[in-house]
């Protein structure tokens, strides 16, 4: 089974949550964490681990070979992110970054002179690491600083976590509602949004349980730092959006200070309140999976 | 001089009175313009293919400027795929903006004098 936490708005704490919840979840169940925020993946380093078993992701990079190549311009034509640009002379030359790998070029290239060659644009790692006294598998998906097609590695990442047998795969998720995210959490029983009482947490909630209903995806709340702010628009938000709050994480600096040591919350202070009300989460979620 | 064409990436579609945009990639329009021994013989205004890319803007814009045979590109400011672009290419960048059309060109025909 998948579960997936996410919550729109970047910082909210949503690895506060999956890391926390994998910690617990896996004392009783086989637990994989997939980290598929690969612009600035942080679940290692939440849970004071390395990252290991390093794999490419390529994707398809197009050469011309121009003793083929008559100029006609199909391959800048079909092209989609402006990568292949026709020069005067009408020969096409290609500009790496912006190239997704799609392979239009060629499939429109009357003549064959597109060449595939490959490109690496980021990396997935799988780490096996012991958690008090349980075992977490983390699969994590890394974009190659400069790179900006996140979506291969997400659904790079995704394969290799799900190649990997276990009761629960539990998938960490970038901020925001793009394609990435929603590539994410595909074919998840349940979605956790991790919101926060402030405006921006409130506009981008909105979003995540848009997405959600879109997705025909159950969707859970869970407010952190709760304390900041009002939440009375979330809850007014939730209803309307037929979703539940069940989870608030209080407003705490022992959260802060288990994020620096790199130990999840309730194994640094399991007696603290925090670590109480992601016992309780961790209890429904097992609820679910079961 | 002879002719020289002037692309300008313009914020509407205005003629000579079209605004230049601050951003080249972006701007809703671009204007082309036939410098003539320095004066203005004929101005143009298309859509910028570049406005509604999903990314590659810059190379959109650039990809359009070169089916017109633009010379000298001008824009506020350039995104760094279409300045390495415009710079492969031998296309001249001025940046300059929040001008219209006419006074840019007034502006930059010195420089384009000297070529």
């Amino acid at each position: 089974m998948m579960v997936s936490v996410s919550g729109g708005k970047g910082g909210t704490g949503k690895s506060t949550v999956a890391v926390n919840l994998a910690a617990l979840l896996s004392r009783d169940l086989r637990l994989v964490l997939a980290d598929l925020d690969v612009e600035n993946p942080n679940d290692h380093i939440l849970l004071g681990a390395e990252l290991a078993g390093e794999r490419p992701v390529n994707i398809m990079l197009p050469f011309v070979n121009y003793q083929k190549c008559v100029k006609c311009g199909a391959c800048g034509r079909v092209c989609d992110t402006g990568a292949m640009l026709i020069s005067p002379d009408g020969l096409p030359y290609v500009i790496p970054r912006l190239c997704s790998g799609c392979r239009s070029c060629y499939f429109a290239c009357p003549v064959d002179a597109i060449v595939e060659g490959k490109r690496t644009i980021g990396y997935t790692y799988l780490s096996e690491l012991e958690l008090g006294e349980s075992k977490i598998t983390l699969v994590t998906g890394s974009l190659r600083e400069g790179e900006e097609h996140t979506p291969p590695v997400v659904l790079a990442a995704r394969r290799r976590a799900l190649s990997v047998e276990a009761d629960l795969h539990l998938v960490d998720t970038s901020a925001g509602t793009s394609n990435s995210v929603a590539a994410a959490v595909d074919g998840s029983r349940l979605l956790i949004a991790v919101t926060e009482p402030t405006p921006l947490g409130l506009h981008d909630l909105d979003l995540i349980l848009e997405m959600a209903q879109t997705l025909g995806m159950e969707a859970w709340v869970v407010i952190n730092r709760a304390g900041i702010g009002p939440e009375d628009d979330h809850v007014r938000l939730v209803r309307e959006r037929g979703a539940e709050i069940v989870a608030r994480i209080p407003y705490s600096r022992r959260v802060v200070e288990s994020y620096i040591r790199g130990v999840p919350i309730v194994l640094h202070s399991p007696n603290s309140p925090e670590a109480e009300e992601f016992r309780r989460l961790a209890e429904m979620v097992r609820g679910v999976v079961s | 001089m002879g002719t020289v064409k002037v692309g300008l990436a313009v914020e509407d579609d205005s003629g000579l009175d079209s605004r230049v945009s601050s951003r080249f990639g972006r701007a809703p329009f671009l204007a082309i313009v036939e410098l003539e021994d320095g004066e203005i013989g004929g101005v143009r205004v298309v859509e910028n293919p570049g406005a509604s890319a999903r990314s590659g803007a810059g190379i959109k814009a650039v990809q359009r400027l070169l089916e017109e045979g633009v010379r000298v590109a001008v824009a506020g400011a350039f995104g760094p795929n279409a300045m390495t672009a415009l710079e492969e290419l031998g296309i001249e960048t001025v940046e300059l903006a929040g001008v219209s059309v006419e006074e840019a060109l007034q502006r930059i025909r010195t420089r384009l004098q000297g070529q």
